[in-house]
């Protein structure tokens, strides 16, 4: 590991950055959609002279200001601030790849800023051409925004011949590149009515004008719904091997995956069947369950595109054990602990017997006594395992998924992980590595759950 | 653990190089520093201040103090963008430091996401309260305006924190020693043990009450055309005694920074040529600004003299960004050797980030310009009379 490790108790420390995430995207989507809606709105409401509409936009785009360029913007901050601390090894190898491209990102979230506050606070003080104006730059500049993060986390997903090949262009129009553009679009616009349902339908304008904007807002919802599928299947279509085989195999995926089609069909039928052809539904009871609807589509289709990475952050280049694929090789033969500095200064400090010189012999490991030898490999497992799985309780907690398991059983998950999950990372260290790690686990496992019965019922066990 | 070597904590060296030449990438980090702090001063210190004025003030500075809180909202947004331009460079330079450093303090690191939504929340709701030239906060947005402020100097305390540690890796060990489970880091400390920690904290804290002061000349001449001769002459009189409290604070603190705990290879990089051009200018700059304040005080500030005095603050904190980047190099001299790392130009999306950013700027001033002509015109129109230019 070539950083120090964040150990966060029960939870681990990269779920902190997919809590996060979901929260933003949920605002960031609505910024890129909303604005579009408030450039196509104001536009119309203009052209309709429609006063009781642009008075219902202003109080919308208060709303969007405050939700988006406040929650919207930090939270997105956020995601970057949690990967440095939980994924440093990933954020620096992207960091070095796309700099130009988060700074190109940055000069359009500028132009937002300046395009939405020039909206908001020029309300009424300019003309409507350059009213709609800047709610047009401020959707395009948005846009442009999603267009550009998104070469970033498709890269994440399906680097392509990226690890061959390198270069900037190659990483950001990966095979993931396009059907994510056209899915985030989709779910920009999805989600966007859905907020926008949510806040006509509180904010209670007259049943005229909740109509107008009932039958106006589905048009783009129902496009934005055809987007996210045809996105979808282009980003199933385009997924690593691997990632294939995690949605095929992973119980909670399959349930996951259930889920998100089912909610996609609701969504499809509320939308048509309400706002579409009945735009009096539009309450405040059906404008908090559709936009509830949008968010666990949005929480669940996350936590799935994050998931099916497994067990790469950025796919075929960074582990999530936080090395680079390239490395393992290397780390079998010189060993983990001894290829990351800190692990190495924690054992030179620690067990300076086992240290030749300024180098770890991995070989001496297990000439330690037995309470040093599980010291050890519980800095194993924090270095090599715990981005994935609790120490003790929590988030597949290590005791709970080796419950009753035999010290063999232990000692092969623990030198080929892969072949019990393909989502695990190889072992990338020598076997005395892999033993005292495995003595590590033997000393949490808990025994088999007493109590269970295999066969039919004997006398004693009657009472 | 004491016994670690703080040199054998530098994370190992990266296999990408960088993606442009140090100096370019030195130069981004410097420029978006100083403009990302023209805006944080203004919250900072500035908060603060409106806050002090708000309960002890007259109505004149009240009247700044509301003017001030209105802006927060847009300052914010602009500042916190403005801080991700330096924040990035500094990640692709210094990496090998920057990560352990923060990962250190992992949770106060973290903490500044939730603090700065609550104060930037915060600040809209004070603003709010403060619409229709209103200049007397009320109520329960008295204690939000305090709580915003405190928040506000409780982030710039975390962040002192995480730069600080970030070149303080004499500490590294102790702290994660501290802090470890199985040589996991919980990040629960902060760089409480540096001796720089304090002055530097309070040294930028008091540059801070320079740059507000300037705020009030440079709003007073050129946003408040609305406002009165009145307002516009004591806003001068206002900024002079705020820039001077600033200056004696820099002076007092910065002098405890630089000669009593900077590490002596920064101090002499600081004191010897060819830092030493940017030490006293550093160290002078704001004295000259004091100076245009004292010739301005009493008079109303012209649209011409408000841009001169905050064209001036830029240039103190730019000059001031190029001397604590002279610092950080000589501190990390020993450990990191940002000039070794192989450097593969990554020209195509170089030029096309230059070229957007120009462009972007364009944009931005074509935007403005329009909205401030059209809303001038519309204005007079309705008034009746001609337009105040
Ligand atoms: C990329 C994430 C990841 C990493 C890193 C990881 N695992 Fe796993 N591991 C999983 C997942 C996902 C499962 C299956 C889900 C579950 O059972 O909670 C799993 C299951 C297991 C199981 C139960 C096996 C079974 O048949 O279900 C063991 C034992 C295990 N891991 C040990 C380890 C050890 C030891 C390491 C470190 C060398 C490690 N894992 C690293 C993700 C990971
Ligand atoms: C979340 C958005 C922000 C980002 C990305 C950001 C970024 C940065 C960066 C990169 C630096 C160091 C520059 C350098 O030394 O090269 C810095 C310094 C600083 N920032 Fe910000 N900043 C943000 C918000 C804030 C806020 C809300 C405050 C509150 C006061 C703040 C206060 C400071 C202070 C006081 C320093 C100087 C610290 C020191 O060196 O002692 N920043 N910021």
């Amino acid at each position: 590991m070539h950083y120090p490790w964040w150990y966060v108790p029960h939870l681990t420390s990269p779920m902190l950055i997919a809590f996060i995430a979901v929260v933003h995207v949920l605002v960031s989507h609505y910024a890129v959609g909303g604005g579009l809606f408030l450039f196509v709105e104001t536009r119309h409401a203009h052209r309709t002279s429609n006063r009781e509409y642009l008075d219902y936009l202003h109080r919308h785009a208060r709303f969007f200001v405050l939700l988006t360029v406040v929650f919207g913007a930090i939270t997105g901050v956020g995601i970057w601030w949690t990967i440095g601390l939980a994924s440093p090894l990933a954020t620096e190898v992207l960091i070095h790849t796309f700099v130009f491209g988060w700074a190109m990102e940055y000069v359009f979230f500028v132009i937002e800023l300046a395009a939405a506050f020039l909206f908001l606070y020029f309300w009424g003080r300019v003309t409507p051409r350059t009213h709609v104006l800047f709610a047009g730059v401020y959707a395009f500049a948005a846009w442009v925004s999603l267009v550009l993060i998104t070469g970033i986390t498709g890269f994440m997903l399906n680097s392509g011949n990226w690890p061959e090949r390198g270069g900037f262009w190659n990483g950001f129009f990966n095979p993931q590149f396009a059907p994510q553009v056209l899915a985030r679009t989709g779910g920009s616009l999805l989600l966007a009515s859905m907020y926008v349902y949510f806040h006509a339908s509180i904010c209670s304008p007259s049943s005229a004008l909740r109509e107008i904007i009932g039958r106006r807002s589905a048009r783009p919802a129902l496009l934005g719904a055809v987007l996210i599928v045809a996105g979808g299947a282009g980003w199933f279509a385009n997924l690593p091997e691997s990632s294939v085989a995690a949605l095929m195999k992973a119980p909670a995926l399959n349930i996951f995956m259930a889920i998100l089609f089912a909610v996609t069909v609701a969504v499809f039928a509320m939308l048509y069947f309400g706002p579409y052809r009945n735009p009096a539904w539009l309450t405040p009871g059906f404008g908090v369950l559709f936009l509830m609807f949008g968010i666990v589509a949005v929480t669940v289709g996350e936590f799935v595109r994050e998931a099916v990475r497994k067990p790469y952050i950025v796919h075929n280049v960074v582990m999530s054990s936080n090395i680079l694929a390239s490395e393992i090789p290397g780390h079998r033969a010189a060993g983990f602990l001894e290829s990351g500095p800190w692990t190495r200064a924690l054992i030179a400090a620690k067990f300076p017997q086992v240290m030749d010189g300024t180098r770890i012999d991995e070989r001496r490991l297990l000439d330690l006594p037995p309470p040093q030898r599980i010291e050890a490999g519980e800095i194993l497992f924090m270095h090599h395992c715990n981005d994935c799985h609790a120490t003790d309780t929590g988030l597949s907690a290590i005791p709970h998924v080796t419950i009753g398991w035999a010290p063999e059983m232990i000692h092969d998950v623990v030198t080929s992980p892969e072949l019990f999950h393909h989502y695990m990372p190889p072992f990338a260290g020598t076997p005395e590595e892999s033993q005292v790690l495995a003595e590590w686990i033997e000393s949490v496992r808990p025994p088999f759950p007493a109590g269970m019965r295999f066969g039919p019922a004997s006398a004693e066990g009657g009472e | 653990m004491e016994t670690v070597n703080p040199q054998d904590l530098v994370a190992t060296l990266g296999s990408g190089g960088y993606p442009a030449a140090p100096w370019f990438l030195m130069l981004f980090k410097v420029l978006g520093f100083t403009l990302h702090a023209v805006p944080m001063n203004l919250w900072y210190a500035g908060v603060l201040l409106a806050m002090l004025l708000q309960a002890f003030g007259g109505e004149q500075a009240r009247r700044w103090s509301a003017r001030l809180l209105r802006q927060m909202p847009v300052i914010i947004a602009f500042g916190v963008n403005l801080g991700i331009v330096p924040l990035l460079f500094t990640q692709v330079t210094h990496y090998r430091v920057f990560y352990p450093a923060t990962i250190l303090i992992a949770w106060p690191w973290l903490s500044i996401i939730a603090l700065l939504i609550l104060a930037y929340y915060g600040a809209y709701w004070v603003a709010h309260g403060l619409r229709g030239g209103e200049t007397q906060l009320r109520g329960a947005r008295v204690l939000a305006g305090w709580l915003v402020a405190a928040l506000f100097i409780a982030i710039g305390f975390v962040f002192a924190n995480g730069f600080s540690l970030m070149t303080n890796l004499q500490d590294w060990p102790a702290i994660w020693q501290r802090t470890q489970v199985a040589g996991a880091v919980t990040g629960v400390a902060m760089n409480s043990g540096d001796p720089t920690l304090l002055p530097r904290f309070l040294m930028f804290f008091s540059l801070a009450f320079t740059t507000v002061a300037v705020h009030m000349v440079f709003d007073a001449g050129a946003l408040a055309r609305r406002e009165s001769e009145v307002y516009r002459q004591s806003a001068a009189r206002l900024a002079l005694p705020v820039h001077v409290a600033g200056l004696a604070g820099f002076a007092v603190f910065g002098s405890w920074y630089i000669f009593g705990v900077m590490p002596e290879t920064s101090r002499s990089a600081l004191l010897a040529f060819p830092g030493v051009i940017f030490a006293v200018s550093t160290a002078l700059a704001p004295g000259a600004v004091a100076v245009a304040l004292f010739t301005l005080r009493g008079r109303p500030v012209s649209f011409g003299a408000g841009v001169a005095v905050a064209a001036m603050q830029v240039l103190v904190l730019g000059l001031n960004a190029i001397s604590r980047q002279i610092a950080q190099s000589a501190e990390l001299a020993p450990h990191l050797d940002i000039t070794a790392e192989p450097v593969r130009w990554q020209w195509s999306p170089m030029v096309l980030f230059l070229v957007l950013f120009v462009a972007g700027l364009g944009v931005i001033a074509w935007l403005v310009r329009r909205a401030v002509l059209e809303s001038r015109a519309m204005e007079s129109q309705s008034n009746g009379s001609p337009g105040r230019g």
